[in-house]
């Protein structure tokens, strides 16, 4: 997750183990791929649900974070004795040590320089107001063209800008020489912030030299270790909690400098903690998605086969961060070559944002194809599908293509540019995608007591996917209980280690722990029931709430009576994670209905379809609730939000949610998800799906809009001024 | 999206004209502490109140909640970290994103939005008070049987602003449901599932 990366091609996956040939996926599940409500919901509806922002400590005091008003500035001094004396001040300190050295700087508007904690959180912010910084102003840049401009200050050491190495592919000139027609067109995205709904933050509480965080995170184990390594005490003096927590998207993978401040301040005034961002910390300093520029020669035979790609891209993370991503992405250039620029310039760093590189990658590629195809005079799918990769039950785009045409009435879609009068125009458009996803590291442990209790364990944490849930589900499957037998315990430090919830692993890593935890706990049952019955462990199933002879309902126990043989010890298994029961690799195709209002430039998304696949659906209701949220996420993303920096300042103007724009209930379009639940999907085991549907929709939406107006945008966000500019520029003759 | 003017003549002129709109506005007056409070006070006969803590009352979820808080502290800040309702949630702080919603008198309300000082003697209901014990409101009902959230953060506004609707519009169109919760954000995208969940609750008398 930490690095965008083409998820494919994928190195041959290991076979399957002992446990997992053991303990495999059965093959008529009675829990798993079944709607199944979230165990939680009852908590999160009536506010019972104590997200990390929810903590209350006794004692508890709020902190507050001093941050550089500048984009680049020097930090001279930090005073502090005025903050000190402010009303219910219990502690202040310094973040980012003065000086005259290049590790004095700030490097971005919002950086963290110093912080205060007081009693409550008004006075808080008053003492923050209070804190004296001097800085010595340096030169900044606020634009990749500025950064890039060649008498640009160099701001970064080593230059503000970094070139990548050349991939290579075939012959470029012979890949020329084939082509028919031949684009050449820059196309840019820019750059979004998560907006978490919860702030990042924490709840520092010590207790000698031990300490409680309750963090927003999106890892617990991550976190601890990241606590470890900041404030330089054992892993095993911190326990991070994450019971509930609302959003990361990829920001909150590390505790970044808030927790560590949070847990000085809290050493400092003796007192609990708690330091939650405000909106506009959130926006310039927790992390965003990277812009990607890229400037494009492609070529295509006069039959419609892609002959050469030949790109340069560029795009910025922000101050001294990697802003890398998959282009070409999906379709078969036989013969390209891409060399990358990694831009810097004086804003808030990128951190793994929903699909990192991959929504980029994907509208440069996306857009590009649309052009390609009507230089042909092909239609948009059939030129798709004559330029894809070997199909593969991960790489299936051509079946869902065609399924996903016949339910969206894709027949129906005119050529580019709706002939009808009138200000309002329709269009149709079509994108492809891919995701990694699948299962790495991961624990679990379980434990089923004397009276039929069974509790499964998990480090993991739920990000809104509803982890809790399936938690359940897995167990439940596997002992031939109903879900509500199980109690799942996540997000603690206290259970076993999970990896944190990035690049859609969290079913997959912990879904083979779970069911090979659950497995070995129920052959331990097993061997208890089978002198019972007479019969040896092997021969016996669970099923539906009872213990079975294999063949012979009857002949067995029901579960409480079977846990009764349990002595005082209860059963205690550990499981973690196995090749052979997930995998790694998803395929989906989108297609989008748009009106135009060409007169306002205004895009409303009509409806939206989709065909995806993720292996071994675990929980229906929720894998395709996060379908609906890739979906929207996308469609945030193509038309309304946007960091804004002003270009002169630095500053970025839009520091909060209402002109950082995102959607609400009026924009959301009829949305039609098909997953694909095939043997073959199913035998692949579990996969994930949290970010391979947020992918491609702005794609899809920009080709319906080139579809209804005839005019290509070639930059995101699809924003009115953008449409209206791309309809004059068609109007004057266009680039085609 | 926002403007922005870089020619600094204009920009003062603009500055300039914010100036005096706070002062006839009466905003300086009351910000400039003690002397300014007794302006205030001359110039429109109102109880000056703080800087410091006061005694303020609130009727939360029927029942009585005494607070002893600066007057400046908003309506979710008194409730969250002074009487632990948690329940009702900070999004952004402004009056943008809804996580606050709670009901004062019939009427939504964003809570990051209104001083506690302001809205006693007033009835505020907030999520924390909607269910029956372990009996859930049909509207917190509906949004569970539909998956009507993920992360659930945003969710305890999207429930009090879908309550405040179906008391107002016992079975609500799209329409009616799309007007009324425009004043939510959602970052999960949940929003296909709040529709559904907000036409299909039942059992609700109009209020």
């Amino acid at each position: 997750m930490a690095k965008a990366q083409n998820p494919a091609p994928q190195p041959a996956p290991p076979g399957p183990t002992a446990n997992a040939k053991k303990y495999a996926w059965p093959e008529k599940p009675v829990v798993l791929s079944t709607r199944v409500k979230r165990l939680d919901g009852p908590d999160k509806v009536s506010g019972r649900a104590r997200y990390s922002f929810d903590i209350n400590r006794p004692g508890m005091i709020f902190g507050k974070i001093v941050r550089s008003p500048h984009p680049h500035a020097r930090v001279t001094a930090v005073d502090l004795n005025e903050a000190r004396r402010a009303p219910g001040v219990r502690a202040a300190l310094v973040w980012k040590e003065p000086g005259r050295g290049p590790e004095n700087e700030v490097r971005y508007q919002g950086e963290p320089v110093a912080a205060v904690a007081a009693d409550t959180e008004e006075q808080a912010i008053d003492a923050a107001r209070l804190v004296r910084v001097t800085y010595d102003v340096l030169d900044h840049v606020a634009t990749e063209a500025q950064a890039m401009a060649s008498d640009a200050s160099v701001v970064f050491e080593g230059g503000n800008t970094r070139k990548g190495a050349t991939q290579e592919a075939g012959n470029l000139e012979e890949g020329f020489k084939q082509a028919a027609h031949i684009v050449e067109q820059t196309y840019s995205t820019h750059v979004i912030t998560h907006v978490c709904m919860e702030s990042h933050g924490c709840v520092c509480e010590w207790e000698g030299d031990k300490l409680t965080a309750w963090v927003s995170t999106q890892g617990v184990h991550a976190s601890r270790q990241q606590l470890a390594d900041g404030l330089k005490i054992p892993q095993a003096n911190i326990r991070c909690v994450t019971q509930y927590m609302g959003g990361g998207f990829g920001s909150k993978v590390a505790v970044g400098a808030e927790g560590l401040i949070c847990a000085r301040l809290a050493q400092q005034a003796t007192a609990p903690v708690k330091l939650f961002l405000d909106r506009k910390e959130e926006h310039l300093d927790t992390g965003n998605r990277p812009s990607a520029f890229a400037k494009i020669r492609a070529g295509v035979s006069a039959d419609g086969k892609l002959t050469a790609f030949d790109g340069q891209s560029w795009g910025t993370g922000g101050a001294g961060q990697p802003s890398g991503f998959p282009l070409p992405y999906i379709y078969q250039f036989p013969n390209r070559r891409r060399v990358h620029t990694d831009v810097f310039i004086n804003a808030g760093t990128q951190r793994p944002m929903r699909a990192p590189g991959h929504p980029q990658g994907c509208f440069l590629t996306e857009i590009l194809m649309d052009e390609l195809a009507d230089r042909v005079r092909m239609d948009p799918v059939e030129f798709r599908i004559k330029n894809l990769p070997e199909a593969s039950p991960n790489a299936a785009w051509g079946d869902y293509f065609m399924q996903g045409a016949r339910a969206f009435g894709w027949a129906k879609r005119h050529p580019t540019g709706d002939p009808t009068p009138g200000p309002i125009r329709n269009g149709f458009g079509v994108s492809a995608h891919q995701w990694g996803g699948g299962g790495r590291a991961g624990r679990a442990h379980c434990e089923i007591t004397s009276d039929g209790g069974v509790v499964m364990r998990a480090g993991t944490q739920d990000i809104g996917t509803g982890t809790r849930t399936i938690v359940a589900m897995l167990t439940a499957e596997t002992l031939g209980l109903p879900v509500s037998a199980v109690k799942p315990e996540i997000g603690d430090t206290m259970y076993p280690a999970c990896g944190a919830s990035g690049g859609s692993t969290t079913a997959a890593s912990i879904s083979p722990a779970i069911r090979i935890a659950a497995g070995k706990a129920l052959d331990q049952l097993f061997e208890k029931v089978a002198p019972q019955l007479g019969v040896t462990a092997d021969m016996l199933v669970a099923d539906a709430g009872r213990i079975h002879v294999k063949g012979s309902a009857s002949k067995g126990m029901t579960w409480k009576d079977a846990c009764k043989l349990i002595s005082t010890e209860p059963i205690s298994v550990d499981g973690e994670w196995e090749a052979g029961l997930s995998s790694t690799g998803t395929s989906g195709v989108q297609f989008t209905e748009v009106d135009v209002d060409i007169e306002t430039g205004i895009v409303k998304v009509k409806r939206v379809l989709t065909v995806q696949d993720c292996g071994l659906i675990v929980d229906r209701l929720t894998a395709e609730s996060q379908v609906y949220g890739g979906i929207i996420g996308s469609l945030n993303f193509a038309l309304f939000e946007d960091r804004i920096l002003d270009r002169v300042t630095g500053q970025m103007v839009n520091p909060n949610m209402e002109s950082y724009l995102l959607a609400g209930m009026s924009d959301i379009p009829k949305i039609d998800v098909m997953l694909v639940d095939t043997p073959v999907q199913r035998a692949r085991g579990v996969i994930g799906i949290g970010e391979p549907p947020t992918v491609s929709t702005a794609s899809s939406i920009a080709n319906a809009v080139r579809n209804a107006t005839g005019a290509t945008v070639r930059s995101l966000p699809l924003h009115p001024h953008r449409i209206l500019a791309a309809i004059e520029e068609q109007k004057a003759g266009g680039t085609q | 999206m926002a403007q922005k003017n870089n020619d600094p003549e204009k920009r003062e002129q603009i500055n300039r004209g914010r100036r005096n709109f706070l002062k006839t506005a009466g905003v300086a007056p009351l910000a400039a502490g003690v002397a300014g409070a007794a302006i205030a006070e001359a110039q429109t006969g109102a109880t000056i109140v703080g800087p410091g803590n006061v005694p303020v009352q609130l009727m939360v979820n029927g029942k009585r909640v005494n607070l002893n808080i600066e007057p400046r502290m908003t309506l979710l800040n008194a409730l969250r970290n002074k009487a632990d309702l948690t329940g009702n949630k900070r999004g952004c702080d402004r009056g943008v994103c809804g996580a606050c919603t709670m009901i004062i008198d019939g009427r939504t309300a964003y809570s990051c939005s209104t001083l506690a000082i302001e809205v006693q003697g007033k009835q505020i209901r907030t999520v924390d008070g909607l269910a029956n014990g372990a009996t859930l409101h049909p509207v917190q009902q509906a949004f569970c049987d539909r998956d009507a959230l993920m992360c659930g953060f945003c969710t305890p506004g999207f429930v009090m602003a879908t309550v405040a609707l179906i008391e107002k519009h016992p079975n609500p169109t799209p329409a009616q449901v799309k007007a009324g919760l425009d004043g939510n954000i959602c970052r999960c995208g949940t929003f296909t599932r709040i529709m559904e969940a907000a036409t299909s609750v039942k059992g609700v008398a109009r209020g």
